[in-house]
C-alpha cells in the first residue's frame, strides 16, 4: 500500500521522496517510510548516447565505469526491428537465465533495477547469476536503476498490485530509452511472457514480443529454439499417471509444527532408483520411501516434508535391484489404498515409528524385525534442481523416425541414476542422438509421470574424451570457465617476471616483518611432475641437541587479499579438483604454478611453521612468521627416498632428510598409538600413453615412507596452527573437524562380520576401531583386512570444516586423525580453507589485521557450507573421472580377476575388483537360473544353479574370480563394467 | 537482510544516493523561544529531533538536584524517545541504557565545546526529544544540541557538526540511515568548525583498524557539509533577530 507523496527538490538533478508501506510483524502491522532518492545523473549505459557521458562519477577508489551497450547492436530485419537492445521481464529472467547466459544469443541487454530486484525476492541464485553476467561485460549487460532515476520513476498507485506496479515501472524504463536512443537509430524490445504486459505495452507503443517470438526472428532461431524453457504445453496429451497433490504451504508448516510431518533431505538409493530414504530429526533411522507414488516427484537431494504411512503399509526395504529400464513402463500402480488418517494417528504413528525402529535396533530373530515404517512425500521445501547431463534415450528417437523439423517429445536419461528421465521437446533429436547434452528441469506437474526439462547445450560425442570430462565437471557442479578478466586484473602487474625485492629495507612495512630464511637448506617433496608445489621443509640440529623443524608453506595470501574478485573466485571454487589428466585451477596458473609455487633455487614469499622439537620429537616451541625462502631441491617422493636410502650420500641436505624422516617415524608412531585410524580406500592411479595420451594401464597407488615424511608434517603444522588461530578467534576460526560416527552406521558391517568371520569391530572410540580392524585379519587372505578397512571407510562420517563458535570444544575432535583440534593451513594454492587459515593466523601473529568478511560468523559459516560443498564435489568428481578412463582401459582388455563380494541382494551380487578399484554388480540372470535362487538374508547368502546345472552358493566376503570387461551401456551412454563369475 | 543490494556495483545505495551524500538536511533554530533559552529542530533524513536549552541558570532553579562545580558549568543531557518515534510502537524507559550512554557522549563532547570559565557554578540543562527515527542518532543530537546552545547564546569555540560514516566491504558510505545501520559497522564522528579536530568519536561495532583512516576523512567532509549548512541558517535567523529589534 502506498499513498503519494510529493517529490521534495534538494538540488538541481535530486530530489527525495518517501516510500511508504506497510508491514506486518510479529502479528503487528506496522507502517514503514523510507526514503527515496531520485536522480537525473543516471546514464543509459549505451556507448551511443553522449549525452550521459557526464552521469559517470568515479567510485571511492578512482575506477569510473564506461559505457557498456555497444553502439551497433544485433539487427533484425524482420518486423523492421533493426539495430536494438532488449529489456527483458522479470518472468523471461527466471525461466530463461540459461538463456541469457548462452553465448548465442542476448547481447546488448538492459535490466532494470526493478526486473532485477524482483528476481533477486525469487530467486538467489538466479539473481547472482544475472548480476554476473552485468559484471564480466561479454554479453554487454547493464543494470539501469530506473527507481532512482527521476524521470523513470512512478508512484504506485492506491490500490496496485506489487505486480501490476512492477510492470508498469518497467514498461515505463522501455519507453525512456525508446526515446533517448531515438538519435542513435536503436530501438529498444521488451520481452516478457505476461500477454497482459505485453497488450498494455502495445498501448504504449512499446515494441514487445513474448520470448518465442524474439528467438523465431533471430538468424539463428533453429539452434535457439530447443533451448526455450517450457511452459506446460504439452503435459496435457499425456495422462499416465497422476501423482497426488503436494499439500499447501500452511498446512506443511503447521504439520511441521505439531509433530504430524516431518522435514528432511531425500536420499534416493544408487542401486532402487524407486526406493528413498529421508533422514528424519526424530527418528533414530532414516525413514523408508517405497515406490513412485509415495517419492511422488521428489528429486534426490530435495528437501521434503514427509508423513509415514499407516502401519499396514510398512514394509521391509527391498533386497533387490532395480533400475529405470527394468522395470515395465505401464507396472506403476503400487495398489496403494488411500486411508484417510487424522493428524492425531499421524502423531500417534510417529511415535509407534520411534519404538519399532528401536525394536529393530535392539531384537534379532521376531519375523517383524524387517519391517520398517514407511512414509509418503507431501510436499518439497526446496528443490535440488540444476543442470543435468544426459543423453537422448535411444528408444525415443526411434519413435519418431519421420523427417522434418517439427518439434518432437523425446526423453533424457541422464547420467545420475537416481534421478528420473527428464521428457524436452526438441526439433533435432536426430542431430542430438549419440550426444552428450545438457537438459535443466523446469517442472513436474501431478499429471506428468516425468519431469519437463529443456535442452540446453551440446558437450560432445558420448565417449569423447572432452565431452566426458566435461560432464563430469557439470555433473558435480564445478566450475571450469576460464578466470574472467576481472579476476586476472588482480595479478601482480609483472606477471611472471615478479621477483621477491632485492632490498628488504624498501620502505615497505609489511616486507620488514618478514624473516629471511632463505640460508635454511629448505627442500620440497612433492608427487613426480608437481608443478604447484605449496609445501617444503627444512630441518637443523641445534647446538643444544635439539632440531628446529620448519615447514613453508606457500604464501598465497600475499597475493591474494580479501574481497577482490581473485578472492571471491577462489572463495567460490573453493578448491581445485583433479581429474585424471586435468586439473582445474583454484587459483590462476601464475600463482599457482609460478610465483607462489616453492621451485627451486628461486627467492619465495612463505608462511613458516618453525619447531624447536627435542629427539624424541617433542615440540618444545613454535613460532609462526611470515618468511623468504629458497628451496634447494625439489624431490620426487621416489628421488627423495632413494636419496636417503643411498648411504654414500652425506651432503648436509640428505643428512637434514635423514633427520625429518626419524622424527616423522617418531610422529607417526605416537599418533596412531592415540589411536589415529590407518583407513583404506581402493585408490588407483591412471597411466597414461606418452604418445597418444590414451590411458595405458592402472595400477593401485603405492605409499613410500618419504610420503608419510611430508605427511606427519603437514599434520603438525596443521595441528600446531588451529590451535594458535583458536586461541585468537575463539568464535570465527576456521577449522576442520571429523565427528565420531554413530554406532548405528557400524551395525550392518559389524553383522555381516559377525555371521561371516566370527569378527566384530568396536566403535567406542577410534582408538579401539584402530585395535579392532588390526585384528581383523585372515589368515589365508592378506587382503581381507584391507577391504574390512575400505567397508569400515565407507562407514565414516564425512570430515568438515566448520567456525569454531559452531561447535563447543570437545566437538572439534578430529576422529580419524586422534587430535583434539585441526585445521587446513598447508595447501593454500589448492584449499581456499587454507587461504583464510593463512588470514587468520597472519592477523593472530600480528601481521597484518584481519579482513571483516573473515571476522563476521554469518560470512564464514556461509563460506564454509560452499567450501564443504566444493571439496565433496571435487572428492566425487575425481573418482568419476578415474571410473571413466578405468572404463577406457578395460575397453581393450577383457581379463580373469579376482574380487570380493561385499554385497548380496536376493537378485544379484556386488562385487568389488581391488586392482581396478572398481565394484559393480552381477545380476542373478547373469549369474545362472533366477527361478532357481534361494536368498537367505540373515546369513548373507545366495544359492542357485548356473548355466550347467550346478549348484552354487556365493556368501558375503567370497572371494571370486571375475571375468572383467566392458560394454556401453546404450541408455545412459555410460561405459559399464560387466562381470561374470568364471 | 543480508540479501538486500547496501552498495550496488553502479554506485547507488539502497535509496538511491551515492557514497559520498547526505541525506536532506534542515534545521531551524529558535522554535520554541517562550518554553526555553534556545530551541533548534534538526532534520536528517527521516531522523528528527528537537533539542531545547535552559540556562544557564543557578543550580537550585534545575530539575534535578545538582552540585555545583567551580570549574565550570554542569551540563544536563536528557534525551527521551517517544513511543511513536520508532517503526515499531514501544515504550522505552527513561533510563535505557542506550539512551544513557548516548546523553554521556553528548556531555563529554560538549564540556569540551563551551567555554566552561564563563559558565562557572552554573547548570545547563538540554532535553532532547527524538521526533522520529531513521539512523544517525547520535549525529543528529549532536548536531541540533549545538543550535540550540548557540539559540540560547551560549559561548561556544566553535560548531560541533556530526554524522555517520559506515563501511560496506571497501567503500565508506556517509550518512547512514537505519536500513544501512543495521548492516554496517559504523562510526559517528564530531568536528569542531572547519578543522580536522574531533570533537566526538564513537563506534559500537567491530571495524578493521586499517579502514578507519578512510572512514574518518569521509566523515569530516561530511562534516563540514553539515557546518555550513547549519551556519547559513544561524545567519539567517540572526539577521531576522537583528530586524526585528529595530
Amino acid at each position: 500500500m502506498s499513498t503519494s507523496l510529493k517529490r521534495k527538490q534538494i538540488s538541481s538533478g535530486l530530489s527525495v521522496t518517501q516510500k511508504v508501506f506497510v508491514r506486518s510483524r510479529r502479528g503487528k502491522a506496522s507502517k514503514i517510510v523510507r526514503e527515496h532518492y531520485l536522480r537525473d545523473d543516471i546514464p543509459c549505459g549505451s556507448q551511443a548516447c553522449e549525452a550521459c557521458d557526464e552521469y559517470y562519477f568515479p567510485d571511492p577508489s578512482g575506477f569510473v565505469r564506461h559505457p557498456v551497450l555497444s553502439k551497433t547492436p544485433l539487427k533484425i530485419e524482420k518486423k523492421s526491428i533493426g539495430k536494438h537492445y532488449v529489456i527483458p521481464d522479470t518472468n523471461v529472467v527466471l525461466n530463461a537465465i540459461d538463456m541469457l547466459e548462452n553465448d548465442k544469443v542476448f547481447y546488448d541487454v538492459i535490466i532494470p533495477q526493478t526486473v532485477l530486484e524482483e528476481v533477486r525476492n525469487k530467486s538467489y541464485p538466479i539473481y547472482m547469476r544475472l548480476r554476473g553476467l552485468c559484471k564480466s561485460e561479454d554479453k554487454r549487460f547493464v543494470v539501469f536503476h530506473n527507481e532512482f532515476k527521476a524521470s523513470t520513476y512512478l508512484e504506485r498507485k492506491i490500490g496496485e498490485t506489487m505486480n501490476d506496479y512492477n510492470d508498469r515501472l518497467i514498461r515505463k524504463c522501455a519507453i525512456f530509452y525508446g526515446e533517448h536512443l531515438q538519435d542513435a537509430g536503436i530501438s529498444i524490445v521488451l520481452v516478457t511472457g505476461d500477454r497482459a504486459n505485453r497488450e498494455k505495452a502495445q498501448k504504449n507503443s512499446i515494441l514487445t514480443l513474448s520470448l518465442p517470438e524474439y528467438i523465431s526472428l533471430l538468424p539463428n532461431s533453429i539452434e535457439l529454439q530447443d533451448m526455450l524453457p517450457t511452459s506446460g504445453e504439452f503435459s496435457s496429451n499425456y495422462k499416465e499417471i497422476k501423482y497426488p497433490s503436494y499439500f499447501s504451504a500452511a498446512r506443511l508448516i503447521g504439520g511441521i509444527k505439531a509433530g504430524s510431518l516431518h522435514q528432511g533431505t531425500i536420499n534416493i538409493s544408487s542401486y532402487n532408483f524407486l526406493e528413498g530414504t529421508v533422514a528424519v530429526p526424530n527418528l533414530p533411522k532414516p525413514l523408508l520411501i517405497l515406490g513412485r507414488e509415495n517419492l511422488n516427484r521428489a528429486f534426490n537431494g530435495d528437501k521434503v516434508v514427509v508423513e509415514i504411512l499407516s502401519k499396514n503399509n510398512w514394509k521391509k526395504p527391498s533386497t533387490k535391484i532395480i533400475d529405470e529400464e527394468a522395470v515395465n513402463q505401464n507396472g506403476i500402480g503400487d495398489d496403494d489404498d488411500e486411508v484417510m488418517v487424522t493428524d492425531k494417528e499421524r502423531i500417534v504413528l510417529a511415535q509407534e515409528a520411534v519404538k519399532a525402529q528401536k525394536a529393530f535396533l535392539q531384537d534379532g530373530d521376531d519375523d517383524q524385525k524387517s519391517i520398517v515404517p514407511t512414509g509418503r512425500v507431501v510436499g518439497i521445501i526446496k528443490r535440488s534442481w540444476r543442470l543435468y547431463v544426459g543423453q537422448l534415450s535411444p528408444n525415443s528417437i526411434d519413435q519418431n523416425n519421420n523427417s522434418g523439423y517439427s518439434a518432437k517429445n523425446c526423453f533424457v536419461i541422464l547420467m545420475d541414476r537416481t534421478l528420473p528421465k527428464i521428457r524436452i521437446r526438441t526439433r533435432r533429436s536426430r542431430a542430438l542422438a549419440g550426444k552428450r547434452i545438457v537438459v535443466a528441469v523446469d517442472s513436474w506437474s501431478e499429471s506428468s509421470k516425468f519431469p519437463q526439462g529443456h535442452y540446453v547445450r551440446t558437450l560432445g560425442d558420448i565417449e569423447d574424451k572432452d565431452a566426458e570430462e566435461e560432464a563430469i565437471l557439470l555433473e558435480h557442479d564445478i566450475e571450469y570457465r576460464p578466470f574472467s578478466k576481472n579476476v586476472l586484473d588482480c595479478l601482480p602487474k609483472e606477471g611472471h617476471n615478479w621477483k621477491v625485492p632485492e632490498n628488504l629495507n624498501n620502505g615497505d612495512q609489511l616486507l620488514a616483518k618478514r624473516e629471511d630464511l632463505r640460508d635454511r637448506l629448505i627442500c620440497s617433496i612433492d608427487p613426480p611432475g608437481c608443478v604447484d608445489i605449496d609445501d617444503a621443509l627444512h630441518a637443523k640440529k641445534l647446538p643444544n641437541g635439539n632440531y628446529e623443524v620448519g615447514v613453508h608453506i606457500a604464501d598465497v595470501t600475499h597475493f591474494v587479499k580479501p574481497g577482490t574478485a581473485i578472492d571471491q573466485e577462489a572463495a567460490s571454487r573453493g578448491t581445485t579438483v583433479y581429474l585424471v589428466d586435468k586439473r582445474i585451477d583454484m587459483l590462476p596458473s601464475l600463482l599457482g604454478t609460478d610465483l607462489c609455487s616453492l621451485m627451486a633455487n628461486v627467492d619465495r614469499y612463505a608462511f613458516s611453521v618453525i619447531w624447536e622439537m627435542n629427539d624424541k620429537a617433542e615440540i618444545q616451541n613454535v613460532k609462526f612468521t611470515k618468511s623468504i625462502i629458497r628451496s634447494r631441491h625439489a624431490f620426487s617422493y621416489e628421488e627423495a627416498q632413494m636419496r636417503m636410502d643411498d648411504q654414500e650420500k652425506q651432503d648436509p641436505l640428505t643428512q637434514d632428510l635423514r633427520i625429518l624422516l626419524r622424527l616423522s617415524k617418531i610422529l607417526k608412531k605416537k599418533r596412531l598409538d592415540a589411536g589415529a585410524l590407518n583407513l583404506a580406500s581402493p585408490e588407483v592411479r591412471v597411466h597414461m600413453d606418452s604418445e597418444t595420451s590414451d590411458p595405458s594401464e592402472v595400477e593401485v597407488k603405492q605409499l613410500l615412507e618419504a610420503n608419510s615424511l611430508v605427511e606427519e608434517f603437514m599434520l603438525a603444522a596443521n595441528i600446531s596452527v588451529a590451535r594458535k588461530i583458536y586461541e585468537t578467534f575463539p568464535q570465527v576460526a576456521m577449522l576442520r573437524r571429523h565427528a565420531t560416527p554413530p554406532a548405528t552406521n557400524f551395525e550392518a558391517l559389524n553383522d555381516m562380520l559377525r555371521v561371516r568371520k566370527g569378527m566384530s569391530l568396536s566403535v567406542e572410540s577410534s582408538k579401539a576401531l584402530a585395535d579392532s580392524l588390526d585384528r581383523c585379519v585372515d589368515p589365508k587372505d592378506p587382503y581381507f583386512n584391507t577391504l574390512v578397512r575400505i567397508l569400515a571407510t565407507r562407514c565414516m562420517t564425512a570430515a568438515e570444516y566448520f567456525t569454531a563458535g559452531s561447535f563447543s570444544y570437545p566437538e572439534f575432535h578430529h576422529y580419524g586423525l586422534a587430535v583434539d583440534i585441526y585445521t587446513h593451513f598447508t595447501s593454500p594454492i589448492r584449499r581456499y580453507c587454507d587461504d583464510i587459515v593463512h588470514r587468520q593466523l597472519s592477523a593472530a601473529i600480528n601481521y597484518e589485521t584481519l579482513s571483516k568478511l573473515h571476522m563476521d560468523k554469518d560470512k564464514m559459516d556461509l563460506i564454509v557450507k560452499n567450501i564443504n560443498r566444493r571439496h565433496r564435489n571435487a572428492q566425487f568428481a575425481g573418482r568419476a573421472s578415474i571410473n571413466y578412463y578405468v572404463g577406457q582401459v578395460m575397453k581393450s582388455a577383457e581379463a580373469v580377476e579376482h574380487g570380493y563380494v561385499i554385497k548380496v541382494f536376493s537378485n544379484g551380487i556386488v562385487v568389488l575388483i581391488p586392482k581396478y578399484g572398481l565394484e559393480s554388480l552381477i545380476k542373478l540372470d547373469v549369474l545362472g537360473q533366477v527361478d532357481t535362487a534361494i536368498f537367505d538374508a540373515e546369513k548373507y547368502k545366495l544359492t542357485f544353479k548356473n548355466g550347467d546345472d550346478q549348484e552354487t552358493v556365493i556368501t558375503l566376503f567370497d572371494n571370486v574370480e571375475v571375468y572383467v570387461k566392458t560394454e556401453l551401456d546404450k541408455f545412459t551412454g555410460k561405459r559399464k563394467v560387466l562381470l561374470s563369475l568364471k | 537482510m543480508s540479501r538486500m543490494e547496501v552498495y550496488s556495483p553502479e554506485g547507488l545505495r539502497m535509496d538511491g544516493r551515492r557514497w559520498n551524500e547526505l541525506r536532506q538536511f534542515s534545521c531551524q533554530t529558535n522554535t520554541h523561544p517562550n518554553a526555553s533559552d534556545g530551541s533548534s529542530y534538526v532534520r536528517q533524513g527521516n531522523t528528527v529531533v528537537l533539542c531545547l536549552v535552559k540556562g544557564p541558570m543557578d543550580t537550585n532553579r534545575a530539575t534535578s538536584t545538582t552540585r555545583a562545580s567551580a570549574d565550570g558549568p554542569v551540563l544536563n543531557i536528557n534525551v527521551s524517545y517517544p513511543p511513536f518515534a520508532g517503526i515499531e510502537r514501544k515504550k522505552r524507559s527513561k533510563n535505557e541504557r542506550r539512551l544513557s550512554e548516548l546523553s554521556i557522549v553528548l556531555e563529554r563532547c560538549f564540556l569540551k565545546t563551551i567555554v566552561l570559565k564563563n559558565y562557572a557554578r552554573t547548570v545547563i540543562e538540554v532535553n532532547l526529544t527524538i521526533l522520529s527515527f531513521d539512523g544517525g542518532l547520535l549525529a543528529a543530537c549532536c548536531n541540533s544540541i549545538t543550535l540550540a546552545l548557540i539559540d540560547a547564546g551560549i559561548s561556544l569555540y566553535d560548531y560541533v557538526s556530526a554524522v555517520s560514516v559506515g563501511i560496506y566491504s571497501e567503500t565508506a558510505l556517509l550518512d547512514l540511515n537505519s536500513l544501512e545501520e543495521s548492516d554496517l559497522s559504523f562510526v559517528t564522528v564530531g568536528v569542531v568548525g572547519d578543522s580536522d579536530k574531533l570533537n566526538l568519536i564513537m563506534c559500537e561495532d567491530r571495524l578493521p583498524l586499517d579502514k578507519l583512516e578512510r572512514l574518518i576523512n569521509l566523515g569530516i567532509q561530511g562534516c563540514h557539509q553539515l557546518r555550513k549548512l547549519m551556519n547559513d541558517t544561524v545567519k539567517e535567523v540572526g539577521v531576522e533577530l537583528l530586524s526585528k529589534r529595530q
